[in-house]
This record gives structure tokens, sequence and C-alpha cells, in this order.
């Protein structure tokens, strides 16, 4: 057994458990700075997983091979442990306006990256069960924090019921999956992945698996608590949902449909495009009309997770590196839209996209910031989202001359990056060509916001203009699945 | 009469389908909240039905997991529930109506 290969989620939850204890002593007024604390934390322990163990070379493993390292694992460690920062960034600018305690909060907060990150090297249905749980039920807490706002307790509510009907079908799917292939095991099941593949009890299984997961990345059948929760929850619970969660569950797909049972997503090409073509076309046209900054982006995420399915439906290993560059470049740009959504809830009180008239000449860094990002997620070149888009549907074209179906799904993506655009610069457009002339006076930006929307802004262009390094990464990460 | 493990997988099952139905049909919020809970513990009658039946203990220990972890879950379940309660005066499900577009 090799300990070791857990180090940074120990020291998460070691560092979650020392802030509970600190916080006895830490006054009122300076426990905001317990978060920061973390997110420095976090950012070293994003460097740390780059250049640790499993990355480049072979995997390794421990308890009895239930936990491994590998380059994919790696890969959406280090995106987990990014996003953690940021949101923890976030966080403490957003305690600064809460009456309740703050240091629970980014002990969740820690406690879910954990989750995420034990997801991510899951190798076995037990220990994918319990982290997945770890993460949904620190989340539970998180989207319900403030509980003096009913919103908030409502998203919460939601995100419960449907959060625990999602875990009973993966609990159930797992059974089954269990009973039909008489071990937990991954490495066992791939084993013997193409006999199972034939196997009702184990297919039955696996869709229900795959409920479980879709609905973390807030997939067709699986989506409906994505808009109430995004607009309910405090805005870093809502960054955090939109990337780390989403994330912890394309890991989990990835794995399962790249290297446990690679055979079983070559017979659901069909459905796994279905769901893939209809998220995408829901979420796009379900955005038109709305409102609410936080609402549009959970009809956005639902299109986005479309997109990182078809890259899992190719079953390829182009389309795998693909999704995993398409979730590098959603998060810079869905941490940038946030940090910006989060200050102008803050000091406007509203998340209602009028709200950002006039933006520009209020706070000229959080307008081109928003602007810069929506361009990013409407997949405008040459931004991070253009380069994750691109390479998606590249990888469904060179699979389309085995199964002509492939070229109707592609279409069906860009009529929907073509109803997106509609949306996203009707947001580019409330902040510049403002209607009337409102309050004018200059929105205050915190020097922390300023650092973490700079390390977004530069993401989102370093992914799109030299995009090479990272694909480079991702295509190393997938090299080990049985594609 | 032999019981077979088809038998404990058809009970299984029927807990599983009673349970759903529960979610789907009743409208309290804790009401709702047992019908998941009869969903997990149908899925841990099926994993001891397997694991017994096949002579393999994996089974069994995840169902230890699943146990401790619906604990986990029903303890910050309640206390959600409760917390809206106190806010709503209602944990009924037609009353979660703030978040509409």
């Amino acid at each position: 057994m090799n300990l070791s290969l857990l180090g940074p989620e120990l020291v998460l939850i070691g560092l979650g458990l020392a802030l509970l204890l600190a916080d006895l002593v830490v006054p009122p007024d300076r426990r905001r700075y317990l978060g920061g604390a973390a997110a420095v934390l976090a950012l070293a322990l994003a460097l740390y997983v780059l250049r640790g163990p499993g990355l480049a070379g072979e995997p390794a493993y421990a308890f009895g091979d239930r936990f491994v390292v590998d380059g994919l694992s790696g890969f959406f460690k280090a995106i987990f442990l990014t996003a953690g920062a940021v949101v923890l960034v976030l966080a403490v600018d957003w305690a600064h306006s809460q009456q309740q305690a703050v240091t629970e909060y980014f002990v969740l907060i820690l406690f879910a990256l954990a989750g995420m990150m034990l997801a991510a090297s899951a190798n076995d249905f037990t220990v994918m069960y319990v982290a997945l749980e770890l993460v949904t039920v620190t989340f539970y807490v998180l989207t319900s924090y403030q509980r003096n706002r009913v919103a908030s307790l409502e998203a919460g509510v939601k995100y419960l019921i449907l959060g625990a009907l999602s875990s009973a079908f993966l609990v159930y799917g797992i059974a089954l999956c269990y009973g039909a292939s008489g071990t937990m095991h991954f490495r066992e099941i791939a084993a013997k992945s193409a006999e199972l593949a034939d196997h009702r009890l184990f297919q039955l299984g696996m869709l229900m698996v795959f409920g479980g997961l879709a609905f973390k990345v807030a997939l067709f059948p699986f989506q409906v608590w994505a808009p109430d929760v995004y607009e309910g929850s405090p805005a870093p619970t809502t960054a955090f949902l939109a990337i780390g969660s989403k994330g912890a569950g394309v890991v989990l797909l990835v794995r399962l449909f790249g290297n446990v049972a690679p055979e079983l997503a070559l017979k659901w090409e069909p459905l796994l495009m279905g769901v893939a073509g209809i998220s995408i076309l829901y979420g796009s046209l379900c955005a038109i009309p709305q409102r609410s900054l936080k609402r549009l982006l959970g009809y956005s995420s639902i299109a986005n997770g479309g997109f990182v399915l078809i890259g899992i439906a190719t079953a390829s290993k182009a389309g795998s590196a693909a999704v995993l560059f398409y979730l590098a470049g959603y998060l810079f740009t869905v941490l940038a839209a946030f940090l910006v959504i989060s200050m102008v809830v803050q000091r406007l009180e509203t998340d209602d996209i009028s709200a950002l008239s006039g933006l520009h000449h209020r706070a000229p860094l959080l307008a081109a910031a928003l602007a810069l990002a929506m361009i990013s997620l409407a997949g405008v070149p040459p931004l991070a989202g253009f380069f994750g888009k691109f390479l998606v549907l590249k990888a469904l074209v060179d699979q389309g001359a085995s199964f002509p179906a492939w070229y109707a799904l592609a279409g069906v993506a860009i009529v929907g990056v073509v109803i997106s655009f509609w949306y996203y610069f009707g947001v580019v457009r409330a902040m510049y060509w403002p209607e009337s002339n409102g309050d004018l006076t200059t929105l205050p930006v915190p020097p922390l916001i300023q650092v973490a929307l700079a390390v977004c802004v530069a993401g989102i262009l370093a992914l799109g203009l030299f995009p090479g390094t990272v694909w480079d990464a991702a295509v190393a990460a997938v090299a080990g699945l049985r594609l | 009469m032999h019981v077979g493990l088809e038998h404990y997988l058809l009970v299984s099952a029927a807990l599983f389908a009673l349970g759903l139905l529960g979610v789907i049909l009743r409208r309290n919020l804790l009401v709702l909240y047992m019908g998941l809970e009869l969903m997990l513990n149908a899925a841990n009658l099926a994993l001891v039905a397997f694991s017994r039946f096949q002579n393999n203990i994996q089974g069994q220990v995840m169902v230890f997991f699943i146990i401790t972890v619906a604990a986990a879950e029903v303890s910050v379940g309640l206390a959600l529930i409760v917390a809206l309660y106190r806010k709503r005066q209602t944990a009924h499900v037609e009353d979660l109506t703030s978040l509409k577009f």
C-alpha cells in the first residue's frame, strides 16, 4: 500500500479539519483569511499534482489497486485544484458580505474538492460511490448555505431530492453490475468487458450508473435541477458546481467508457449521441429567454455537458483528449464569468442581465472579463472555448466514416453553437450598449479578485492562442485508455 | 419452497419501484425522502443477495458504505427540510416556487 499517492487528498482533508479548529481561536473579522490560506494551498497542490507521480510515467496504484494515480486522474486533479483555489478566493470575497459563520463554507469547499480528487482516482465501484457522495452531500450544504434566503434553501432542497434520486439509481446500477460481473473492481470488470457488454444485467446496471453520472454532468433527462440550483445557490457554490461537480462526473464517464467497458461505449453510440444532441439543443434553446445570469449559465452548462458527451461518445482517444481540453478551457471561462457575476450580485443585489447596463463605465475590468468569457463560451476563435468545440467536433467528424449518423450530430452541435451566439452576445450587448443611462458610479474590485480574474483571462487567451501544451498533456493523459 | 437469488432480486426490484413511485407521486418532502431511502435499501438487498449467492464479500462491504453514506445524507437532508420549514412553514413540493423563469 502506497499512502503517499493519496498525499494531496490527505492534505486537503487535514487542512479542512485544521481550519475548523483554527476557527475557534481566530477572531471573527480575521476568519476570511483562513479561506485565503486554503486557496494558496490548493494552488500549491495543483502545481504538485502537475509534476507528481503517475502523470508522465506508468500508473501507480494503492489500496489493492482500488485507487489509481495515472495521467487521467492527474489532469483532472489539476483542473479541480485550480477551480478550488479560484472558488476559495471568490468565497473569501463573498464571505465579506455574509452575517453568518464563514469558515465552515471554506471547509466544505475543501471536502468537496477532496471528494472530486478521489473520484478522479477511483478504480473501484465502492471508491467511486463514496467519492461521489462526498461531493454530493457537501454540495447539499453548499447550495443551501444562505439559510436566511428562501431561494438558497429551495435550491438546496431541489438538489437534495434530485441528487438523492440519482444516487439511488447509481447504487442500484452498481448492484446490478456487481451481480453480472461478480466484482466491484474496475480492472477485473475490464478484463471481461467483452463478454459483459452483451450481458443484459450488466447493460442495465451500466445504464443506471450512466444515469447517476449524467446527473452530475447535467445531461438531458437528468438536467432539471441545473437552472434552479444554479440560480438559487450562492455564486461561489454555483461556480464550483459548474466546473468541479461536472468534472467529477466527466472523469468517471471517461474512465468507465474509455477504460472499463469500451465495448459498451461502441454499442451505445446511438444512445450517447441522442443524449448529447438533445442536451445541446435543450440547453441552447431554453437559455434564450432567460433574464437571470446564473440561470442562463445553468442552461449553458447543460449545452456544454452535451459537447463533453460527444467527445466521450466517439469512443476514440482523440475524442477523450478533446473532452479533457474542453474542460480545461471551460474551467477558466466559467470561473471568469462567475467571478464577475459574484461581484455584480453582491454590489447590485440582482443577477438580472439588465443590471449589467453600463458596466463598462462602472467597472471596465469586470465588463471586459465577462465579455471575453461569453465570447469564449460562444466559441469564437481564437479563444479557449473555440478550440474545445473545434477539437470535439473534429473527433466526431473523424468517426463519421464508420457511422454516418455522426455527421447529423455534428450538424446538431453546430446549430446549438449558432443559437448560443444569440444569448451569449445578449449579455455582451447589455454591458456595452446600455439602453438607459442609470447609475454610473464606479464599482470597486478587490485586488484579490483582480488577480483571480487576470489568471482566468490569461487561461482563456493562452488556451486559445497556444493550445499546444494543454493539448499534448490531454493526449498524454488519455494514452492509457483502452480505446 | 427453495428461496433462490431470483426471489431476492424480485423483492429488491419491487422495493426500488415502490420507492421510485413514492418519489414521483407523493408531494410531502418527508414522505418523498422515505421513498428515496427505500430505493437505497432495495439496492442494499440486491447487493447482499448477489454477495451471498456468489460467495464474494465485496457486495457486503459496499452495503456498509451505503448505510454509512445514507445516514450522513439523511442527517443533512432532514436538517435542510427543517430549515426550509422554518422559513416557509411548508414541506410540500408544490410550494417550492420561488425559482422559476
